[in-house]
């Protein structure tokens, strides 16, 4: 009995060492021979479940129109992109398992990022330590660029906490006696909610304007009336909100509720959903927002993204798509300069050509600082006539600006 | 120092949310009077019930509150099947942590099937007065809350009568007091558990209905319902509807009220610090409460 049992056990290992070396062999002949007719694999993990699932939807989008697109056109390098997306499920944990398993197992020749600030840093913790490059669509707080990461790059035009910078410049500009005096704020807690809006409070306060109120409330939060009880209680003479969709539409109607008119209303995220006017029952006149994207903005580029995207999946990219997008489109132009795919030394080269460059995307031309920043700002749109429209900067506004804003 | 206004408008909001965890906490201490159940999946159930008014208002294009017509007695159903059929079949000696296990997969099963008929996407009805509000002495109470508000005390008026002045109300106290003696003088305890049990459900498509007017909706909002609403229960003393809903206006005007000065992050742990303080100091409860000395 006992005889048998070791002889059993000298044959697993036996056997396992045999596959080991196997695998070993295979291994290399992989590596050491890649075609040029290859496909390039393209390792993303997304949030296609969880809290994210919308947005993280909306990036996988993205990211097959500009596989699609591409390959459409011959591919990079005459080689087919193939896109590997995983789901993270929203969760961090699982995010840094999932690339760890694209780069390693997958040997994916490209990688790019997730979404949201929560999970872009364990994801580009991951790229870093193999030396990837990881341009991302959705990692805009400034958490993102404070971690000493080099192969990182935000594809979109600012970070959060320059969204408003267009917005901050118009008000101070204005006469002292015409300038909102003070301003009620309320942000979702989550890096680029809140991002967005103490960028624009940081500038405000630093001219005098006075903040009377100040309120972080978590992501789960479905009542909004003692909130909206607060800031209707200060009569903030403008109302900055740092909001995602629904939490935006929420307060909304919970201020509504109290009969609080502020002269100016800005949020993030909500008022370019296209629900957003039948939620809150199509008194929109006036809104502002911050939009990273238009599908009417005039870059060469993104007629063509807009109609073959349109012609996919049958309705008009918003900014989630567009970053995905972008995303692609920054990997594509470094991969077509330095004329190479794959792991090891070709990143490098990769990370180098973009730190050095101006990438011409859907969003405007991008180019970023040491920590990948993008040295740019949103445009500002807001609700004029029953339609979103852009208002700032001059250079390609659509409409004027209202001020003050209508009652809702 | 906030402002007088500002803590008259947070007492009016605070007992408008109150009332409506009165009714959601009423339904919660029901079950665990007549058997001594913890029912996880009771805010689910009102997740469920949420989202068929929604469904009404946005398929149908009919008021929400109309939803009920059809909800109350099918809830009310659906808790005597689930009494009948499942709870009454776990052994008495495991029955309140098997119930946590058992409740618990219902409630994992409402909300994965909410996510796949609706998915994830927050939902929200739309009304025409949604946004409309009266003026009160200097506060603003909204036509929604108001309206749910109502909603929550006819209910619990209605639950109060049914309780005090019905002959089943009189076997169903009769059967939380001491089902053993219930059973002596002939009340047919299992049958009055199952209906008592469809009466707890009833009143989550009624609390349902009452909490999609004014917020929005998704599959997993329920697990940020059943820890307030446990934590009331038990301030309130468990199996005790009139300690419930007294606690449940307690913690709701708290909860506003602590807004002002810590935000709404912090706000939420005014339930668990209650539940803590009850556990520590009177376990029993604060309101009645009898039973859960016993427990």
């Amino acid at each position: 009995m006992r005889s048998s049992l070791r002889r059993t056990r000298w044959a697993t290992a036996l056997g396992a060492t045999t596959i080991l070396a196997l695998g070993a062999c295979s291994g290399d002949g992989d590596g050491g021979s890649t075609a040029t007719d290859d496909p390039i694999l393209v390792g993303i993990s997304l949030p296609l479940t969880g809290d994210f699932s919308e947005p993280g939807k909306g990036v996988q989008q993205g990211y097959e129109a500009w596989a699609k697109i591409t390959n459409d056109k011959g591919g990079l390098l005459g080689r087919q992109i193939q896109l590997k997306i995983l789901d993270d499920q929203s969760n961090a944990d699982r995010v840094v398992a999932d690339y760890e398993q694209l780069i390693g197992s997958d040997e994916a020749d490209l990688v790019v990022g997730p979404f949201s600030t929560r999970l872009v840093v364990p994801a580009a913790r991951v790229a870093e330590e193999y030396g990837m490059l990881f341009v991302e669509p959705a990692g805009a707080a400034k958490e993102v660029f404070s971690q000493g990461f080099k192969n990182l790059f935000y594809a979109a035009p600012a970070v959060a906490n320059d969204h408003y910078n267009h917005l901050a410049e118009y008000l101070l500009a204005l006469p002292a006696d015409k300038r909102p005096k003070t301003v009620a704020y309320a942000a979702m807690d989550d890096p680029f909610a809140q991002g967005t809006a103490y960028g624009l409070k940081d500038k405000l306060e630093a001219a005098g304007i006075k903040t009377v109120v100040n309120e972080v409330y978590p992501p789960n939060t479905t009542d909004f009336s003692s909130i909206a009880a607060k800031i209707a209680s200060s009569k903030a003479d403008m109302l900055v909100g740092g909001s995602q969709y629904q939490d935006g539409v929420n307060l909304i109607v919970a201020l509504q509720q109290l009969n609080y008119q502020p002269k100016l209303a800005a949020f993030s995220g909500a008022p370019t959903n296209p629900e957003f006017a039948k939620a809150i029952g199509n008194k929109t006149e006036g809104v502002l927002s911050p939009t990273g994207y238009s599908p009417d903005a005039p870059y060469p580029s993104n007629k063509e993204f807009v109609e073959k995207f349109t012609a996919q999946f049958g309705k008009a990219p918003d900014e989630d798509q567009a970053n995905a997008y972008t995303t692609g489109q920054v990997v594509a132009a470094a991969v077509t300069a330095v004329g190479c795919a794959e792991q090891g030394d070709c990143q490098k080269k990769l990370v180098d050509w973009v730190h050095g460059n101006k990438v011409e995307t859907v969003v405007g031309p991008l180019s970023w600082d040491q920590t990948g920043k993008p040295q740019g700002a949103h445009m500002i749109q807001q609700w004029v006539g029953g339609r979103i429209r852009i208002v700032l900067p001059e250079a390609v506004k659509e409409a004027e600006f209202v001020y003050p804003k209508p009652a809702w | 120092m906030p402002s007088g206004a500002l803590l008259f408008q947070s007492v009016i909001l605070g007992l408008l949310l109150g009332g409506l965890y009165a009714l959601l906490a009423a339904g919660l201490t029901l079950y665990f009077g007549i058997m001594r159940v913890v029912m996880i999946a009771h805010s689910a159930f009102l997740i469920l019930a949420a989202y068929l008014a929604w469904w009404t208002h946005t398929r149908l294009g009919i008021d929400p509150l109309l939803s009920m017509i059809v909800t109350v007695p099918l809830f009310f159903g659906a808790g005597v099947l689930l009494q009948r059929g499942l709870l009454s079949r776990l052994r008495a000696i495991t029955l309140t942590m098997m119930s946590v296990l058992l409740t618990f997969a219902v409630a994992l099963i409402i909300e994965g099937l909410l996510g796949y008929a609706f998915t994830g996407t927050q939902r929200r009805i739309q009304l025409g007065y949604g946004s409309a509000g009266l003026q009160v002495f200097g506060a603003r109470i909204a036509v929604v809350k108001l309206i749910a508000f109502g909603l929550a005390v006819l209910a619990l008026a209605a639950l109060y009568l049914l309780m005090k002045k019905t002959t089943f109300g009189w076997a169903l106290r009769a059967t939380i007091q001491h089902r053993d003696a219930a059973r002596l003088v002939g009340i047919d305890t299992e049958r009055v558990a199952g209906y008592g049990f469809g009466l707890g459900l009833a009143t989550a498509a009624i609390g349902g209905t009452a909490l999609s007017l004014d917020t929005t909706i998704y599959p997993s909002l329920h697990w940020h319902w059943i820890g307030p609403l446990m934590a009331i229960i038990v301030v309130g003393g468990l199996g005790s509807v009139p300690g419930a809903a007294a606690a449940a206006v307690l913690l709701g005007l708290i909860q506003s009220l602590l807004q002002i000065p810590l935000g709404t992050t912090w706000a939420q742990t005014i339930f668990y610090l209650a539940l803590f303080a009850t556990l520590a100091f009177r376990p029993q409860g604060f309101f009645g409460g009898r039973l859960a000395q016993r427990f």
